[in-house]
């Protein structure tokens, strides 16, 4: 951990614009590196699917991070978003409608939908905030997976139109990339301009203390509302391109488990912190397959055919179940070892805190606060 | 008279059948220090919650400069210009000292969510003039808060600079009437003393103080009027001389053996 | 639809109702203690089941083994899937949640996440995704005859089986030294402490008797059904979590209330036919009103202060609306709307908003033709019912006694 303290300090000795240069020029040749057969389809494959999560993780963040508020059916939103796009751009319902009044229709849907769930759910606090969301999440599930005179149920709906966009017609893998980089860099930039407002504090003021926020003038519904409503805009959005760009859906691909793997990204990152959403999302979509590549292809390769053969095979079969089984772990030991995450938010380190054992003292105090008023009086 | 600031109209709150507050009448005029006393359980922080909109009263009525607050939510009450501390510490231990203070602005500020994504020009000026009051809210606790400290998290400060910058965030929404709930609990004679100037200073710049409190000094030294409550009835109210040496006062707090012994 | 018909479904709604509250009373002891959501306890139950159903596949034991033999084979099952089971949930506590006991209750519950997560997929990686078939030579498979309903002696033995374990639990509760020091725990864990409590023995030992109680409902489940699969315990525990809060969390009476309602309503639910429905949303609307009046006594006293919340004055507040369901019955009669005054405004929004959301499923279950109730809507009944709960009286039915959790 202090490893990760460390290298953190040494992150931050350089200006934070050389980071965000360097990872905007590195996702910018990306595809190219693809197209003149530097890297193989299999990593701008990944590549896309990893810009989807970090879309979902920053959107998430909002809610989980700023607000502090556990949502554990945010995949609903996506899902909203996705059937969007594949009922209104595909030949199961006959429509093939344009692909920007789609995307805002997806968007517009999904925080319709974050706006009714949000308004008698968001009086609950914590663990039953996170409890009732899941159990939205299911519901909305089994109702695209029930609802089959539009969604086909789980037979999912095929053949989604590429979309258009004023002539350029995306369909490669690599043009979706830059079509996600763009909704990335767009909705990071207005999510970080809103987290540094009065908007954001509010929200931080709320995840910290609803009580004292309340009485600081913020009101309580409406804030968390706002993060809801805007965060399942997001989510619409990704799942609307998602769903572009996989070309066909089903209701397996809205999984509860799909939403936990939301939430460990943006844990892992760092709660409240953006670079964090978007570190979390990165390094948990491509670490599982750059281990599979490793012990499948790598390791042989260097070393020999027969390389621990055993691990090979499990790899090959079970790749998904060790995938999840990481990320499980991970979200452990991160919130016992390091509940600030990866990237904190920079107030989160508290190396600069002054002991005080009248924090602990100040609560036993006013047991006795009667006879101390009666000495007083006395004196 | 037209100098009252806050004016408790025989409220009533009542748990089942418990009357936390009962009857309960006082006016607060403009630039007064008013201290609460009562042993615990005497309905003194259901008092605060009921001006600062956490409770509604079953009867009576709270008027704030001869308007009616009672059942306005609590954001809505800071708005009409009450702000509060709490008992207990109620600090964002995790954002800065800075955002603290800039907090306590939100009911004073207009930008909306389109000026926040966009960040636009009447955004950022408002922005500007909100961290230059803050600064000059910060700068009345003098060495407290040092510029090098407006960026460190309210929870790496010590616990009497916490219990300030409480006061500080209060500051924040140009109250007209300032609510301190045990300013000093938990400090020790030193930083009591401290803060009791730093609230006598606060009324010197025209702020309005009810305060609960234990702590007799600071009653004495600070208070002009006390008002002293137990069984959610108000038993006395004056000079803070008069109400600690009254006779019903010092038996609530000792009963009836102790006010004989005393007298 | 029958006398038969029903008699049947009720049958089958209690075995289910049964095997949710052995699942449930985990959840809501946990939850007592350490107002902690276990969400790794529907886990623990698939695990069970999954440890005892391998137990009796390695016993070889089949159609040609001696009945001696058989029920044998049958009580090792029982107890090593019972002593391991236990042992993971006193592991899980050990090392995925006392490490979190200071921290807030989101960070402990994204742990618990992580931990239900991990022991999924363990699962698979073991036995794989197939269902693991339950060996059928152990169960039993006679009828009972009852008002010429043929019940399964299975059903039988899960009930009765469940009100011994339940009794069990009471006499664990009320009589023993153990069981005193899990109130004691749950009411204020720092005091227990100081009065010479061992908290963490008492919380281990919470973890242990949840556990061993989700693993025999594990192992009934396999039988019950004849097979279990690796996600088969997310469902049961987000139910068995459904009813412990309908019952009201922390109470261990109400786990079993809310189970068996719970059981009920699904069976019922698939049964009815649309028009039934509708009277059930009409009574769900009555319901609503009524709870929001009933609710108001647990409410009130959850907000009093801080430093009035001595025993007596509690009971005191309590008596005053002992009366409160009589009040209800004559708001109802009478429609008189001023009689909410028993409501306050802010009660009487929820209960609007609570409307909206009822309506808003009513919509949801009549918009489409095809959308019939039938079998493939059961779980979104139990899903509804959680977020309606939640919504209307976090607190549940039985659940007065608990403090403010919500």
């Amino acid at each position: 951990m202090a490893v990760l303290d460390r290298m953190n300090s040494m992150f931050r000795r350089a200006p934070r614009w050389t980071y965000i240069a360097l990872a905007l020029a590195f996702a910018l040749i990306f595809p190219v590196l693809e197209q003149y057969g530097v890297i193989e389809t299999l990593w701008l494959r990944l590549g896309t699917r990893t810009l989807v999560y970090v879309l979902l993780a920053v959107g998430l963040n909002l809610v989980l991070g700023e607000t502090g508020l556990l949502h554990l059916g945010y995949v609903a939103f996506f899902a909203v978003g996705a059937y969007t796009t594949a009922s209104l751009s595909s030949p199961r319902l006959g429509y093939h409608w344009n692909f920007w009044v789609i995307i805002a229709l997806a968007m517009l849907l999904s925080m319709l939908f974050g706006f009714f769930i949000g308004l008698p759910t968001l009086r609950l606090r914590g663990d039953y905030l996170a409890i009732v969301t899941l159990a939205f999440g299911e519901i909305t599930r089994i109702t695209f997976n029930n609802w089959e005179s539009v969604t086909n149920g789980p037979g999912g709906i095929p053949g989604i139109y590429a979309p258009n966009l004023f002539g350029w017609v995306v369909d490669k893998p690599g043009e979706f990339f830059y079509l996600l980089l763009a909704a990335v860099i767009v909705v990071v930039w207005l999510l970080n301009n809103i987290k540094t407002s009065r908007i954001g504090r509010a929200w931080n003021a709320l995840r910290e203390d609803e009580i004292a926020s309340h009485h600081s003038g913020v009101r309580p519904l409406q804030a968390k509302l706002l993060a809801v409503v805007l965060s399942s805009g997001v989510a619409g959005l990704a799942g609307a391109i998602f769903a572009y760009y996989q070309q066909f859906i089903n209701p397996t691909y809205f999984l509860f488990m799909q939403s936990t793997i939301v939430v460990c990204m943006v844990v892992l990152g760092g709660m409240g912190s953006i670079p964090g959403a978007v570190i979390g999302a990165v390094v948990l979509d491509t670490t599982p397959e750059l281990i599979r590549q490793l012990f499948t292809k790598w390791l042989p390769d260097a070393v020999g055919a027969d390389f621990l053969p055993g691990v090979q095979t499990a790899l090959q079969q079970d790749f998904d179940r060790y995938r999840m089984l990481i990320f499980g772990l991970a979200i452990v030991l991160m919130v016992i070892f390091r509940p600030e995450g990866l990237l904190p938010n920079k107030l989160w380190r508290r190396e600069v805190h002054e002991d005080d054992p009248r924090d602990q003292a100040n609560t036993r105090q006013h047991m006795f606060d009667a006879e101390k008023g009666a000495q007083d009086l006395e004196a | 008279m037209s100098d009252v600031v806050l004016d408790v109209h025989s409220a009533t709150k009542t748990f089942g059948g418990l009357k936390a507050v009962n009857d309960l009448s006082f006016q607060i005029h403009a630039g007064e220090i008013v201290s609460l006393i009562g042993p615990n359980g005497s309905g003194k922080t259901t008092t605060f919650n009921l001006i600062s909109g956490v409770y509604e009263p079953d009867s009576g009525d709270v008027l704030l400069r001869g308007e009616s607050i009672a059942g306005l939510r609590p954001d809505q009450v800071y708005a009409r210009g009450i702000s509060r501390t709490f008992q207990m510490l109620r600090l964002f231990s995790n954002m800065s000292v800075m955002e603290n203070v800039l907090v306590g602005m939100h009911g004073r500020t207009q930008a909306n969510i389109i000026d926040c994504m966009f960040h636009t020009p009447r955004m950022r000026r408002e922005e500007e003039v909100c961290v230059e009051k803050a600064r000059a809210i910060l700068a009345q606790f003098p060495g407290r808060f040092p510029e090098s400290r407006h960026d460190q998290p309210a929870s790496s400060l010590s616990y009497a600079n916490r219990r300030r910058l409480e006061i500080a965030r209060a500051l924040a929404g140009e109250p007209k009437l300032l609510l301190l709930d045990e300013p000093v609990a938990g400090m020790n004679p030193m930083e009591s003393m401290e803060v009791m100037q730093q609230i006598r200073d606060l009324k010197e710049a025209g702020h309005t103080i009810l305060m609960i409190e234990h702590d007799m000094k600071v009653i004495m030294g600070a208070s002009d009027r006390v008002i002293a409550m137990d069984h959610g009835v108000k038993l006395a109210e004056g000079a803070p001389k008069d109400v600690a040496n009254d006779p019903a006062v010092v038996e609530a707090y000792l009963g009836r053996r102790g006010a004989d012994t005393a007298s | 639809m029958t006398f038969e018909h029903i008699l049947g479904l009720t049958i089958s709604g209690l075995t289910v109702g049964m095997i949710y509250a052995l699942i449930a009373l985990g959840y809501t002891m946990v939850y007592g203690v350490l107002q902690l959501i276990n969400f790794a306890h529907g886990e623990v139950f698939t695990v069970g089941g999954y440890i005892a159903a391998t137990t009796l596949i390695y016993t070889g034991v089949d159609a040609t083994t001696p009945l001696a033999a058989k029920i044998g084979y049958f009580a090792l099952a029982l107890i090593v899937s019972i002593v391991l089971t236990s042992f993971l949930g006193w592991m899980i506590e050990r090392v995925a949640y006392r490490p979190l006991r200071k921290q807030s209750r989101i960070t402990a519950l994204l742990s618990a996440i992580g931990m239900s997560i991990v022991l999924q997929n363990l699962l698979v990686i073991i036995f794989g995704p197939e269902p693991i078939i339950m060996p059928t030579a152990v169960v039993p498979t006679g009828f009972i005859e009852v008002f010429g309903v043929r019940i399964r002696l299975l059903q039988v033995i899960i009930i009765v089986t469940s009100l011994v374990l339940m009794g069990l639990l009471a006499w664990i509760v009320k009589g023993t030294r153990m069981g005193k020091a899990m109130r004691a725990t749950s009411q204020d864990m720092e005091a227990a402490e100081m009065m010479g409590i061992e908290t963490n023995l008492t919380i281990s030992f919470t973890f242990i008797v949840g556990s061993a109680l989700a693993s025999i409902g594990g192992f009934l489940v396999a039988m019950y059904y004849g097979s279990l699969q690796y996600d088969t315990g997310f469902l049961y525990g987000l139910k068995a979590f459904t009813a412990a809060v309908l019952g009201g969390i922390g109470n261990i009476y109400g786990a079993v209330v809310g189970s068996l309602i719970l059981g009920l309503a699904e069976n019922w639910g698939v049964g009815v036919t649309l028009g039934v429905l509708a009277w059930l949303f009409v009574f769900g609307l009555i319901a609503g009103l009524y709870v929001q009046i009933l609710r108001a006594p647990g409410e009130r006293v959850s907000h009093i202060a801080e430093e009035f919340r001595t025993p007596e004055y509690e009971r005191l507040i309590r008596s005053q609306y002992q009366l409160a369901p009589v009040v209800a019955v004559k708001t109802l009669l009478s429609e008189r709307t001023d009689a909410l005054v028993h409501v306050s405004a802010r009660h009487a929004v929820r209960l609007m908003a609570g409307n909206i959301v009822l309506g808003f499923f009513a919509v949801l279950f009549f918009m489409n033709g095809e959308m019939q109730f039938a079998s493939k809507w059961q779980h979104v009944i139990s899903f509804a019912v959680l977020m309606a709960i939640l919504m209307f009286r976090p607190s549940g039915i039985l659940g007065d006694n608990i403090q403010e959790k919500v």
